[in-house]
């Protein structure tokens, strides 16, 4: 407290307008070990660096544990926003807590949190994802055929979004049946030993969606060692190595998330809300189909 | 007299293996309720599947049977698959990095090893602290990426180790059912197999009995080592690159195929054929779940009933 | 209490066929028999580990049923297993209460009630140790005595002992009769399952002798002698029951000087091939220390030893084995044996390394006929040697372990108490053995805390006493009480010592 009047008193002296003067936002983010989220932490770095913010990034390795440490490390530093992106979300729920209590705004990124007040949720919208990959196998199947799904997780949230834009998109695309379904845990060998058992129960199949990249790569070698390449292959997560293989015509698509995006729209949310404006509780942030040109 | 030593060797196999029972079972119910799971390429299928467990398994039976546990194996795949997918990007030939990778993770093995049996730790303690070192160390060692192992005439050749066939059967299997032949000759036909049974079945007995405790101890977990890089190298050729995070969680899997086997966590009783059959019963249960189009929701509480089923026949087999 | 007509089988086994027997309050009763006759098994019944399958159990006249030993412990009827059953963790009094905890107002453990009662039990057993000491930290004597406590604090009427004193020595033993005889003359029922003999004519009012699972004998010691006793339970006559051989003079193979090792403090003596030298002294003299140590288990300390005039010392028993020492444990569960291995495993478990090819691999052929050699060397009986080795009697378990350690084809032979938990005819047939050793010119140490055994069978006595040799005698010189002047006297002098 004694820091924030000091800063506000030094802003004041230099007659700068008080939002836009240093606020000090905090970045609480599950993993740097994943790229995708260290593209999110520069697409926030580079927001922050735009709007004049000081940003704090925290890395709580997948560790929920951490992640809470992390967070009361953070509001004993006196911030003036927290960005959550929570390992889980209910463990997520006690940092946001504590957050509540120090009257500190929490934005939560890409995954939300299951308890506390947030003031606004910023995520790809996994179910848009999920019927953007249906639409695009519809479209190359001509409207008919059998497809199989693998499926990420049971039970996380993006598994369950995904499958159900994906699936949606198969109904309306009347000539679609979905042949299968079943979980490769977002796991490449998993994959690969899903495929090749898919590849066994189901002689006639015309296109996989894996509900990530890395079972798409996997799903790639079964059918690879298979000869059949013929058929259509979608990921999901546009990773460096997913965004490769469809260069290399191994994935037909993959539905890229824009995690600079998210991080870039979380130090925007968090401006918006220093500065005094209401936010929407909900931002979805578009995704976008990447194919072979 | 002959066939009745044969019906008295059919039965005591029956007996020893209610695992046999259990994996026979499975193998009819799946047929019965699926049309692809009886083929020859279903059934290869699922060999494929199983050899990167079984062989984990097989080295976890060594330490299981002395009275330890390793959990380290999951760990020790992850950075020896990374060394051999390195190794194999650099152009040098399998036939020096296989036997590289393998004497790496004896050695890993056998540091565990050391500080079970010189340093009076519990296993348990050990192989978890060499876990989590191993896991960091294959992160730190991969950049966090994967690797992959190239194009190389070095690479097309070790990626046969995974993907590879001869006779129509997948090299995996051909190396699973070497592992196994080795691990079983040495368990029941050598004075070392012997001495690590009287280990298990009593580390006092062992040692007024003449066995060099420690050194048995320090080997049993290099051949734990050595099995999981060996199976390093096949998951690494199989999918063609060496993934940071490989065998997460694949110490338990391979935990859960000795037990199922018959193998006594308290050590001294146990049998490698046994381990085999574990491996292959999780094996057909994953394949079947998939072939049958089991819910993901329900996947997880089939496979754990029919382990704790395949633990149960087992359990009071022996205890009547 | 009563039993009547109470058959017990194990698959398909008959262990007790139609047993009759009447316990008396105020009586002591000597169930007797040969390991196997089925002893433990009609005690299990009557306390409730295993149920009959056909007879019935009434207990002052009324018919009882014990479904589980609990049961049969509320009923007034409380055993102490030959195994002991305790937790080496816990402290003397914890298990002495264990299960049965004093409580406090608020439902916590009342620990002052629970050492203060522990130690009044123990004390009434003349062991004034600290119910605090944790069990593992005591000796198997004092076990035994935690395990007697725990009975009393049961306030038994019926109290069944299996092979109480068989861990004890001969001063505890004394200690345990005399309370035996105080609870008898305070109206208890005792039963006491035992080997000893003369213990049952010293402190046994009737005796019960069981053979093939039937009662073959059932009446007052009085109307008894030994010689009359032993050919009830073993069904013929025996002969000399320590059947002494004279040494033949070899060369001296062991010298031991002025040894140190942890509970043996400056130990000497000098051991000849084709003698049997014996080792006798109270529980915890140091003579098993001494056998470890000679054996490499723990390290000397200090001293020397040489094997035929050659200084050695052994880091493992793995050393002393290869230069020709081997020693049989007194520990057979513990130290001695595999239980859950076959016999043949644990039989040639020290000596595969004669059996080996190259890479170790062993030649199974060499092995199995080694072993069958052995089976009938010292008439052992089983079905199959792949059988589990816990599947057989004591006796039988013993000589897989003497056999283990011939065939390592030793020079000389430590036994420890070589013939604890042996039945009558088993132990004739051990003593064989060790004068078969002798004859072969092996030099056997032979530690026994069974006197006439000692004097029966030494060539030569040594006196051990707090570590160190208190007495040394010729075959001639031997006798119960200068063995036991020169174990009891240096406790004393030791004890003056460290006060």
């Amino acid at each position: 407290m004694k820091k924030l009047l000091l800063a506000s008193a030094v802003a004041t002296g230099l007659g700068l307008s008080g939002q836009a003067a240093a606020d000090r936002i905090a970045l609480v983010i599950s993993t740097l070990n994943n790229p995708f989220f260290v593209t999110l932490q520069e697409g926030a770095e580079a927001k922050a660096e735009a709007l004049g913010h000081e940003l704090i990034v925290l890395d709580s390795g997948n560790d929920a544990a951490r992640e809470l440490s992390n967070v009361e490390d953070a509001l004993s530093r006196d911030i003036d926003a927290l960005l959550l992106n929570p390992t889980d979300a209910d463990a997520a729920a006690s940092g946001v807590r504590s957050a509540n209590a120090r009257n500190v705004p929490v934005i939560t990124l890409d995954r939300s949190a299951s308890a506390g007040r947030v003031a606004s949720h910023i995520a790809s919208d996994n179910v848009a994802g999920g019927r953007l990959a249906g639409e695009f196998v519809a479209e190359r199947l001509g409207g008919e055929g059998r497809v199989v799904q693998l499926e990420g997780v049971p039970g996380a949230s993006a598994t369950r979004d995904r499958g159900e834009g994906f699936v949606a998109a198969l109904d309306d695309a009347e000539g679609l049946e979905l042949a299968a379904s079943q979980p490769a845990n977002f796991n490449r060998s998993e994959g690969l030993n899903v495929m090749e058992n898919l590849l066994q129960a189901h002689a006639e199949l015309d296109a996989v969606f894996a509900q990530n990249d890395e079972m798409a790569l996997g799903a790639q070698r079964a059918l690879q060692a298979n000869g059949r390449e013929d058929l259509v292959l979608v990921g999901f997560d546009g990773t460096d190595a997913g965004i490769q293989a469809v260069e290399d015509g191994q994935l037909d698509a993959t539905v890229a998330q824009q995690p600079g995006r998210i991080g870039e729209l979380g130090v925007a949310t968090a401006d918006a809300l220093l500065a005094g404006e209401s936010v929407a509780a909900s931002i979805p942030v578009p995704l976008k189909l990447i194919v072979r040109d | 007299m002959t066939s009745l030593t044969l019906n008295k060797t059919a039965t005591r196999l029956l007996i020893d293996n209610k695992a046999f029972l259990a994996l026979a079972l499975l193998v009819i119910v799946s047929a019965l309720l699926s049309d692809n799971f009886l083929t020859v390429d279903n059934l290869l299928n699922v060999l494929r599947q199983s050899s990167i467990n079984a062989i984990i398994a097989m080295g976890v039976t060594f330490v299981i049977l002395t009275a330890g546990i390793d959990l380290s194996v999951g760990a020790v795949l992850a950075l020896t698959g990374a060394f051999a997918g390195a190794m194999t990007a650099s152009g040098l030939t399998p036939w020096l990095s296989v036997p590289g990778t393998v004497a790496a993770g004896a050695g890993l093995g056998a540091i565990a090893g050391a500080f079970v049996a010189y340093g009076r730790i519990q296993a348990f303690i050990v192989t978890l602290v060499a876990m989590t070192i191993l896991r960091g160390a294959a992160l730190v060692f991969t950049d966090g990426r994967p690797i992959s192992i190239g194009a190389t005439p070095a690479a097309d050749l070790f990626w046969q180790l995974g993907g590879g066939y001869w006779l129509g059967v997948p090299i995996p299997i051909y190396l699973m059912f070497f592992v196994f032949l080795l691990c079983w000759g040495v368990l029941h036909h050598t004075r070392f197999g012997r001495h690590v049974y009287a280990v298990g079945g009593g580390e006092k007995v062992a040692r007024l009995s003449g066995i060099n405790v420690t050194r048995i101890k320090v080997s049993v977990y290099a051949i734990s080592g050595a099995c999981a890089a060996l199976a390093g190298v096949v998951l690494t050729a199989r999918l063609g690159s060496a993934q940071p995070t490989a065998g997460t969680g694949y110490e338990l899997d391979a935990i859960a195929a000795v037990v199922i086997g018959g193998t006594s966590l308290m050590g001294g009783r146990g049998r490698i054929f046994g381990t085999l059959v574990g491996a292959l019963v999780i094996g057909v249960l994953n394949n079947a779940l998939n072939i049958m189009g089991v819910s993901s929701y329900f996947q997880m509480i089939a496979k754990g009933a029919v382990i704790l089923l395949a633990v149960l026949l087992d359990s009071r087999s022996s205890s009547s | 209490m009563t039993l009547r007509g109470i058959e017990k089988g194990f698959s398909g086994v008959k262990v007790l066929e139609g047993v009759d027997l009447t316990l008396q309050a105020g009586r002591v009763l000597a169930l007797a028999g040969e390991n196997g006759a089925g002893k433990s098994t009609l005690m299990k019944v009557l306390s409730g580990v295993h149920q009959a399958d056909a007879g019935e159990l009434r207990l002052r006249g009324r018919p009882v049923r014990f479904a589980t030993p609990r049961q049969a412990m509320d009923a007034g009827i409380a055993i102490i297993h030959q195994e002991l059953n305790l937790v080496p963790g816990l402290s003397a009094g914890e298990n002495v209460f264990l299960g049965r905890e004093p409580r406090t107002r608020l439902g916590t453990v009342d620990w002052s009630r629970l050492y203060r009662r522990a130690g009044e039990l123990l004390a009434r057993l003349d062991q004034p140790l600290d119910p605090r000491t944790p069990v593992g930290e005591l000796s198997i004597g004092q076990q035994q005595m935690v395990e007697i406590a725990r009975a009393l604090s049961l306030d038994a009427e019926i109290i069944v002992m299996d092979e109480p004193t068989d861990a004890l020595t001969d001063i505890e033993t004394e200690v345990l009769e005399r309370v035996v005889a105080g609870l008898r003359d305070a109206g208890k029922s005792l039963v006491m399952i035992t080997h000893r003999l003369p213990e049952i004519f010293r402190i046994c009012d009737d005796v019960a002798v069981l053979r093939d699972g039937r009662l073959v004998h059932d009446g007052p010691t009085e109307a008894l002698d030994e010689d009359r006793l032993i050919r009830h339970m073993v069904g013929r006559e025996l002969a000399e029951r320590y059947p002494y051989e004279p040494p033949l003079p070899g060369e001296v193979c062991l010298e031991v000087e002025n040894l140190h090792a942890p509970g043996v403090h400056g130990l000497g003596f000098a051991a000849r091939a084709g003698e049997v030298l014996g080792f006798g002294g109270l529980m915890g003299a140091g003579r098993t220390e001494m056998a470890r140590a000679l054996c490499g288990d723990v390290p000397a300390r200090a001293g020397e030893v040489r094997l035929r005039g050659r200084a050695v010392r052994f880091a493992s028993p793995g050393e002393a084995l290869a230069a020709g020492l081997v020693y049989v444990p007194e520990d057979r569960k513990q130290a001695g044996l595999l239980l859950a291995h076959s016999v043949a495993e644990n039989m040639s478990l020290a000596a595969l390394t004669a059996f080996c090819g190259p890479l170790g691999v062993i030649r199974r052929g060499r092995e199995r006929t080694a072993i069958d050699h052995y089976v009938d060397a010292l008439q052992i009986k089983l079905n199959d040697v792949d059988q589990r080795i816990d599947t057989l009697s004591g006796g039988n378990q013993q000589k897989v372990s003497l056999a283990k350690a011939l065939m390592t084809e030793p020079e000389i032979v430590i036994l420890d108490e070589p013939t604890r938990g042996v039945d009558v005819g088993a132990k004739r047939e051990i003593y064989l053995l060790i004068n078969r050793l002798k004859r072969q010119g092996k030099c056997v140490l032979l530690i026994s805390s069974e006197m006439p055994e000692l004097l029966g069978l030494s060539d030569r006595i040594m006196v051990l006493a707090g570590g160190r040799i208190t007495g040394e005698f010729s075959r001639a010189d031997a006798t119960q009480e200068t063995i036991m002047t020169a174990a009891a006297h240096v406790e004393a002098a030791t004890e003056t010592a460290t006060q």
